[in-house]
């Protein structure tokens, strides 16, 4: 399908485009550090003093992550229609991300003056506690999706090195074919050893650039650095994801086709739930997919990003106009990528890592089209710029997290603002080390990585979160014992399904296994391979179950506890009318 | 004589979130018994195709995300109630 002459040209134009990319992204950082630098520093860095419009609160609200571009079509590509169901409640998403707490987190945050999500809970109940466990909670949660990431962007960055992706392209799709063609240019080292390792020295490279853009420019620009060019990349993405959808279903001969001809290529189950599968593995069985609706309903709306953004949002018209932008721009992002990985089954039928789809069919399809290499470049740019725009999202909300809610409220309460600028810086530049070693070996399946954090969010917030807003009689050890459950529930169902996970393996060998196998019972074959599968209690997600159990907590514990002083409630919920 | 009142805020804010909860529940409803029942364990002759989406696709997911986007433009514009928010530090 493809010929190898063109090896260096196109590599080239995608770099440019990534490059111009970057460029943006900084020049975007350094106008953001400009509109903030009059104000004060802490809410004028992390909250962009609380001015964003409908645009800019729609399309980053719901951080369209690395996942939307990597993982979620590697999951369609590996499984088939089934996954437009896995993705199916975005339908309602942007509904749930406003309607639902967006209005009264709003009124909260400014009542309380509070900048971060713990800091708000920890005015709201006067308890530092509150402030204290939501604080490590956001910040445990955050760093597993952002690590996703950067895993994301680094991947990108290597396919857009010259003479890699497309090298990566040619015909025989083993990636070990590009990796003996490295090794005889003298250029890799490391990789040739070991075949079974498909990463490459140009992934180290990758991360590195990517690492040291977005932290750079996050340091530079703070919130509006990261908001604006989120919206600049929202905006890019629908066109890449546009314009992919619109030349490579015509080329797999339509949409029809495209089905017929996947079902061809792998089996009928690609149209069908539970979803085609090469592991005996059921992808979405109808436990699951229940589960899906509550899981990027309840993580999407209390997950940390979310709250935040709706924290800094200018006035309530502002919620009310992103409902419908948002809702319209789903419509265009998530359909067309399951149509465009369906039709990658007709064209690129047997991809070795899934995770690529999209890099290569954007590289494929714009081929034979005038000014084609620097559309891929563009389409290609437009998840990079996803992935900068969450992680730069990430990083400010977890060092927001460090330094407002654990150095200034517990280590330094009298911090001049020169310290305040070096704890928040420190802690970008930390959190990117830290991102760039765990990205050293990254996990296989990225989504399953960022479903795991999303998930723990949600159930570790939803109901603490819902009870702040609306329940007078919610007190502080309430909040706490929701918050607490709902994560250790939770966890204890994925260590659990790590634990089922590890015993299947080894079953032969250790008579632990064995029982650990008696306990939970053998691997339900459900969901997606990999280390990071939780363990379903009648094949629903732990999602769903921590839901219920950290209601029962938080209400059960509320209950029990001495109510709240009435004037401390009164002052967040009650006003004095004139008669 | 002043009086105690709940937020005017609280309360819109409260009704909204129990209509979109519900509008949630009726969505979800909808998809998953439908793509339960014509996505599953089908016999791959009597799949036909609308616009060429599989059928269940069409109907059960494709369907549905348009009305729900319809709705949710509605209640933007013709529901949510819009309610100042207090000054920061207020």
């Amino acid at each position: 399908m493809l010929a190898a002459t063109d090896i260096t040209n196109p590599g080239y134009s995608v770099l440019f485009a990534l490059l111009l990319f970057i460029a943006a992204s900084v020049w975007l950082g350094t106008l953001a550090q400009k509109a903030m630098e009059k104000k004060e520093f802490l809410k004028g860095f992390f909250l962009g003093n609380r001015g964003l419009g409908a645009w800019a609160l729609a399309l980053t609200a719901t951080v369209q992550s690395g996942g939307t571009f990597m993982g979620f079509p590697a999951l369609v590509y590996s499984h088939g229609w089934i996954v437009l169901l896995w993705i199916g409640s975005y339908m309602v998403v942007p509904l749930l991300s406003f309607a639902v707490v967006g209005k009264r987190l709003a009124q909260l945050s400014r009542m309380t003056d509070s900048f971060t999500v713990p800091d708000l809970l920890r005015e709201r109940f006067a308890d530092p506690r509150v402030g204290l466990v939501s604080s490590i909670m956001i910040i445990t949660f955050m760093s597993f999706t952002m690590f996703a990431q950067f895993k994301a962007g680094a991947t990108i960055m290597k396919h857009a090195w010259p003479g890699s992706g497309v090298l990566a392209l040619s015909e025989d799709y083993e990636p070990t074919a590009a990796e003996k063609a490295e090794a005889k240019e003298g250029r890799t080292s490391a990789s040739s050893p070991h075949d079974s390792k498909p990463i490459d020295r140009k992934y180290y490279v990758g991360l590195v650039v990517f690492t040291v853009t977005v932290v750079g420019y996050t340091l530079i620009g703070g919130f509006l650095a990261s908001v604006w060019t989120d919206l600049f990349q929202s905006v890019m993405m629908v066109i890449g994801v546009t314009i992919l959808v619109c030349l490579a279903v015509p080329m797999a001969g339509g949409l029809e086709q495209a089905s017929r001809t996947a079902i061809e290529n792998t089996s009928s189950d690609i149209v069908f739930g539970p979803g085609f599968s090469t592991n005996g593995r059921q992808f979405l069985t109808p436990g699951l997919a229940l589960s899906m609706f509550f899981i990027w309903i309840f993580g999407g709306f209390v997950s940390p990003a979310s709250m935040v953004r709706v924290m800094a949002a200018e006035s309530t018209e502002v919620m009310r106009k992103s409902i419908c932008l948002l809702s319209c721009y789903n419509c265009l992002i998530y359909i067309p990528l399951v149509m465009t990985c369906i039709a990658a089954r007709t064209m690129l039928p047997h991809l070795e890592k899934p995770d690529e789809v999209i890099p290569r069919m954007s590289m494929l399809v714009t081929k034979g089209l005038p000014g084609g290499q620097f559309i891929s470049g563009l389409i290609l740019a437009a998840p990079f710029g996803a992935i900068m725009a969450s992680v730069s999202c990430f990083i400010l909300v977890i060092s927001s997290g460090l330094v407002q809610d654990i150095y200034v409220r517990f280590l330094n309460p009298a911090a001049t603002e020169a310290q305040i600028r070096r704890a928040t810086n420190i802690s970008m530049i930390g959190v990117g080390l830290i991102a760039v070693i765990a990205n050293l070996d990254p996990p296989q399946y990225l989504q399953a990585l960022v479903v795991l954090s999303a998930s723990g969010g949600g159930a570790a917030f939803t109901i603490p979160v819902l009870m702040a807003c609306y329940w007078r009689r919610t007190t502080a050890a309430g909040m706490l014992a929701g918050m607490l459950v709902g994560f250790c529930f939770y966890f204890g169902l994925s260590a659990a399904g790590w634990l089922q996970n590890w015993a299947a393996a080894a079953t032969e060998s250790s008579t632990f296994a064995r029982s650990v196998i008696g306990l939970l019972g053998p691997d339900p074959k459900i969901g997606v391979p990999g280390l990071f599968r939780p363990y379903y209690i009648f094949g629903i997600d732990p999602m769903v179950w921590s839901l219920v159990v950290s209601a029962f907590a938080g209400i059960g514990t509320s209950l029990v506890t001495k109510p709240p002083a009435e004037e401390h409630v009164s002052r967040f919920f009650d006003v004095a009318v004139v008669k | 004589m002043p009086e105690i009142q709940e937020l005017p805020l609280l309360k819109s804010a409260r009704r909204e979130a129990l209509v979109a909860l519900g509008i949630w529940l009726a969505a979800t409803i909808y998809s998953l018994g439908y793509c339960f029942k014509y996505g599953y364990g089908r016999d791959p002759e009597t799949l036909t195709y609308v616009l060429g989406f599989p059928d269940w696709v069409f109907w059960g997911l494709v369907v549905p995300w348009g009305v729900c986007t319809i709705i949710a433009s509605i209640f933007a514009f013709w529901f949510m109630k819009d309610e100042d928010l207090p000054e920061s530090g207020q």
